[in-house]
């Protein structure tokens, strides 16, 4: 197998993993018109967490269940207490208030779980390689991009094909007439974070095995998930993945050509769709 | 309400210092620990902190006085640490100080201490603290790029002289560059075929695609002259890709016992690291030092708190044996003083502040092979690698 | 008009008053100094959004190039004191040009997240080109040289005295400046702006004009900010232009107060202060800092200072309507 297509194809694994990532954000704005900051915080919440259920327990699976839940159900909590608050404020406030509740997330990780980074490992059934000409390829990585799939198949029916999801869609374009019409548009905004939360915390299991636990990986996610979902389009569900896959193909073809360059790519990037097409590949007006 | 605190503090502040100056001559030695207690190097400032703690706190008296430790908080910021320690120099007259990992803080640091004739010993990495930026106040525990390339990459050959092709992964910065230079020069006295280098930036966490380039080049070995972090991220991802299985993996600048708890066993296990400290390591000072932390704090020693507890006590040592705290007086005390550190017999070269200690090669246990749960690995090799005398880039002692 | 409100009444004699307090009730004066440079950036910084609308995570851009420029400037070519700080000064205003120019395009979000691309730009190029900024290490040797005027020495600025006198001579007088713009009529376009871009454009102004104006200015304060920084520690560190210095910048802005200049002076202090006390005891202080920004953000939108005025109000008796309705923007 040539390196470049085994680069390229790292890419895509990569960049599913950044669809993971970023999908919640995206949710989360495109639905509720909310920037959340603390997206990065609840990803390594859901690191931490899963660790603990490991550590445990000693099966990942369970963590993979439970983690995300957890992280839901603190989404819900915050979300009932400080964001509902907040959505009709400008998206300034937003900003700030999200990023104040990061730096709490924060803190209260390394005092739980001290400031040494853990690690997990992946479930032993998927600890091996699969090969590709000279190459080898974690069998754990094709099963997050399985998984990434999947989950971005049980989004789009959610969103596109359900009841809830037509709510929830109705009530991004007009929640006045929404609530009118005698839906509880406020539980179903709860709701909606709390989803969009949980992916983060999701997508937090799920790399961990990839990029380890450390208490300040929060700020390089919340960047990474925006970069996509501001490529992509933000608030458009096809955006975050169609970025991510873009930005996981740049990133890794990058390191063949000029590896140090690769996050000023990125970033030179962002700036330029914003500047040409502001609301992204996908993004609607 | 702020401005009342401020007050209450202020005056009661003031009241002190100034009971401070009519008691300038009875002043208890005080040793300043620069630590990154909160901010991103929470992890080693907290060791740091405690190593110092314990060498300032198992001290018997100097100079007729009980010897007292402040620290200084950097907060992970290089700025703000020059601001303190400013603030200690001018307000408190402070003169020795020690610690700081960051480089960066360091190495202003050094230079802030030199303006008031003060003594700063550090183990941070950079080659310039007792290289291109030396001066007569700074010394240096901790063995810089030269020893650490020679003192894995030759064992490692030694033991496996039919591994001929390496290939490096570097961090595209002066540190990194440091590194590699080494490691070439190593390379061609040894005849070994370096097959090729992928540099990164350091912000760089996803290291896929340069795994795959070292895939490609097909080594023997895959040398690691990232560290922190970069290095975890880079060997967890390494495992992930079966690479252990087809080369040998050596991470050249180890942060010790703390990157071994991070990663676990399953990844480490076969792996090669350099090390500046060890908890195994079988020496007088060592082995105490290990049941003192444990009396102390119910932990195996790591890096950090070794590397700050013996700089305090040789700063401690170096008072008590000038019989001064005049620092000009304990600068030459400190050079060339030989003594028992807890990597064995040590020494502090007067060329350019240098300690000349051991540095280790550490091959990774399995799981069944550890006798306890810190017990992550077996030292292969330790030895003493440093440039000589005659070519050293400190011209300034 | 009201002493209160003219550019050297009010609200500057209580910043005058603070500067020569800080020194005297202060642990030290090297740190009064630095909560000074801070709260020149955050004023700055304020300018932006407390005024203009303008939520800018750039900020350490303009901070550490004028750290670079001014450490630079004296290093290689042998520039003095105030031609450092005039350096630093336009250097800050030409990256803030730059940097405005492109980023007052997009507003909201879009705005916020090219300044953020922008300060990951500058933060990668200032260590890539490290044969001029040191890279990771940072410039060291940064010399503080004396003030001189014409020829004749006023002070070498070597005693941490005078160094803070200086940099609070500065701030007194960017500070009547800040006052002086935010009460002209370009200050009351900004602040229309801010309420309703739209309806400010409708009715005639150049919205990305003045928006790029202020960019300008805030960017110029804020290099000459960071020159001073470079001054005092002798050193010009890579986390200058970090992102978590911006990050920085905008919290104490944020908590000392959005709707008045001495906001800055109350922010830098608390914020500085507060990692002062804290750090050694509590290495996780910087929750206390989350905890605030959710709290004014939701609670005191005046911030610090606000809640200080409200206190003031409620203990002198006065209401809110019997004050003018002047005093409230003009500060």
């Amino acid at each position: 197998m040539n390196l470049y297509l085994f680069q390229a194809l790292n890419g895509i694994g990569l960049g599913m993993i950044y669809f993971l990532i970023s999908v919640g954000l995206t949710i989360i704005f495109g639905l509720l018109n909310f920037v959340n900051f603390a997206h990065g915080a609840f990803y390594l919440l859901g690191a931490y967490l899963s660790f603990s259920v490991v550590s445990i327990t000693g099966n990942y699976w369970l963590a993979l269940i439970l983690a995300p839940i957890f992280i839901a159900f603190i989404a819900l909590l915050c979300e009932k207490t400080l964001i509902k608050r907040v959505y009709h404020l400008p998206h300034t406030y937003q900003i700030l208030v999200t990023l104040g509740v990061a730096l709490i997330i924060q803190e209260l990780c390394i005092s739980i779980w001290g400031p040494i980074g853990k690690n997990i490992s992946p479930p032993d059934s998927l600890k091996g390689v699969v090969q590709l000409g000279e190459f080898f390829y974690p069998q754990y990585r094709l099963f997050v991009i399985v998984f990434a799939a999947i989950v971005a198949f049980g989004v789009w029916i959610l969103l596109d094909k359900t009841k809830f999801g037509a709510l929830v869609r109705a009530g991004s374009e007009d929640a006045e007439t929404l609530s009118l019409l005698g839906t509880h548009t406020h539980r179903l905004f709860s709701i909606t974070f709390a989803l969009g939360v949980g992916l983060a915390g999701l997508a937090g299991v799920l790399a961990a095995p990839i990029k380890g636990i450390h208490p300040f990986i929060g700020p390089e996610i919340l960047g990474l998930a925006f970069f996509v979902v501001v490529i992509g389009g933000m608030g458009s569900f096809t955006g975050a993945l169609v970025g991510g896959l873009l930005v996981g193909l740049v990133q890794s073809l990058m390191t063949t050509f000029w590896p140090q360059g690769a996050s000023l790519m990125i970033y030179g990037a962002m700036a330029f769709v914003i500047l040409l097409r502001p609301y992204g590949l996908f993004g609607r007006a | 309400m702020i401005r009342k605190y401020l007050k209450q503090s202020a005056i009661a502040l003031s009241i002190l210092s100034a009971t401070g100056i009519v008691n300038a001559d009875t002043d208890p030695v005080t040793i300043y620990g620069v630590k990154s207690l909160s901010g991103s190097f929470a992890s080693y400032g907290k060791y740091a902190d405690m190593g110092s703690k314990l060498a300032v706190e198992g001290y018997g008296e100097v100079l007729g006085q009980k010897p007292v430790y402040k620290v200084i908080d950097t907060e992970g910021n290089a700025g703000k640490a020059i601001r303190k320690v400013q603030e200690a120099i001018n307000q408190e007259g402070a003169k020795y100080f020690n610690g700081s990992t960051l480089s960066s803080t360091a190495l202003a640091i050094g230079k802030e201490v030199h303006k008031s004739d003060g003594v700063f010993i550090t183990p941070a990495g950079a080659d310039e603290l007792t290289g291109v930026s030396c001066n007569a106040s700074t010394f240096r525990w901790s063995v810089p790029t030269f020893g650490a390339i020679r003192e894995t990459v030759k064992p490692l050959f030694k033991e496996h002289p039919d591994k001929k092709r390496w290939y490096t992964i570097t961090p595209q910065y002066v540190f990194g560059e440091a590194l590699l230079s080494n490691a070439k020069t190593v390379f061609d006295e040894l005849g070994i075929e370096h097959v090729g280098n992928s540099y990164h930036s350091l912000q760089e966490q996803e290291f896929s695609g340069y795994l795959t380039n070292a895939m490609a080049a097909k080594p023997d070995v895959l040398l690691l002259l990232n560290f922190g972090s970069q290095s975890s991220n880079t060997l967890r991802q390494a495992i992930n890709f079966g690479l252990k299985n087809q080369m040998t993996i050596l991470v050249s600048w180890s942060s010790g016992l703390e990157q071994f708890q991070e990663l676990g066993s399953d990844i480490t296990e076969n792996v090669y690291f350099g090390a500046q400290y060890w908890h195994t390591v079988d020496t007088p000072v060592n082995n105490e030092l290990v049941t003192k932390v444990k009396n102390a704090y119910g932990i195996t020693p790591n890096y950090p708190l070794a590397a700050d507890y013996i700089s305090t006590t040789l700063l401690l040592d170096a008072i008590a044996g000038a019989a001064t705290t005049d620092t000009k007086k304990v600068i030459s005390t400190l050079e060339g003083h030989s003594y028992e550190g807890p990597t064995g017999t040590e020494t502090i070269r007067q060329a350019d502040h240098q300690v000349l200690k051991n540095y280790y090669l550490l091959k990774g246990k399995t799981a069944a092979g550890m006798k306890d749960a810190d017990d992550f690995a077996e030292i292969v090799s330790s030895g003493k690698s440093f440039p000589e005398e005659s070519s050293l880039a400190c011209k300034a002692i | 008009m009201k002493f209160k409100n003219s550019i050297i009444g009010g609200v500057t004699l209580l910043a005058i008053a603070m500067m020569i307090l800080m020194p005297i009730l202060l642990p030290s004066i090297t740190l009064a100094t630095e909560i000074l440079i801070f709260a020149l950036a955050a004023l700055a910084c304020n300018l932006l959004l407390g005024y203009t609308g303008l939520l800018s995570f750039g900020q350490g851009i303009f901070f550490g190039g004028g750290a670079y420029t001014a450490s630079l400037v004296m290093i290689h070519l042998d520039f003095g004191l105030l031609g450092a700080l005039f350096a630093a000064t336009v250097i800050g205003s030409l990256l803030a040009f730059f940097v405005g120019a492109l980023a007052i395009r997009r507003t909201g979000i879009y705005f916020v997240m090219l300044t953020l691309a922008f300060s990951q730009m500058a933060y990668f190029l200032a260590y890539t080109f490290s044969d001029w900024t040191g890279g990771d290490n940072g410039l060291l040797d940064v010399p503080r040289p004396p003030l001189s005027l014409f020829g004749f020495v006023i002070s070498d600025l070597d005693s941490v005295e005078s160094f803070y006198l200086f940099v609070a001579l500065i701030f007194a007088l960017v500070f009547i400046l800040a006052r002086r713009i935010i009460q002209s009529p370009f200050g009351t376009t900004l602040v229309a702006i801010r309420e309703n871009e739209g309806r400010a454009s409708a009715v005639g102004f150049s919205t990305n004009y003045f928006k790029l104006v202020a960019f300008v200015i805030s960017g110029a304060i804020t290099g000459m900010a960071g020159a001073l920084y470079a001054m005092l520690l002798n050193f010009a560190p890579l986390s200058n232009i970090e992102l978590l210095m911006s990050e920085n910048i905008l919290i104490m802005t944020i908590i000392g107060g959005t709707s008045s200049l001495l906001g800055s002076l109350l922010g830098a202090g608390a914020i500085v202060l507060i990692g002062d006390l804290l750090s050694s005891i509590w290495p996780r202080w910087m929750m206390i800092l989350g905890a605030a920004l959710i709290a004014v953000v939701l609670f005191m939108p005046g911030g610090l200072w606000g809640g200080l005025e409200a206190l003031y109000l409620k203990l002198t008796g006065k209401n809110k309507s019997t004050q003018s309705s002047s005093s409230e923007d003009k500060k």
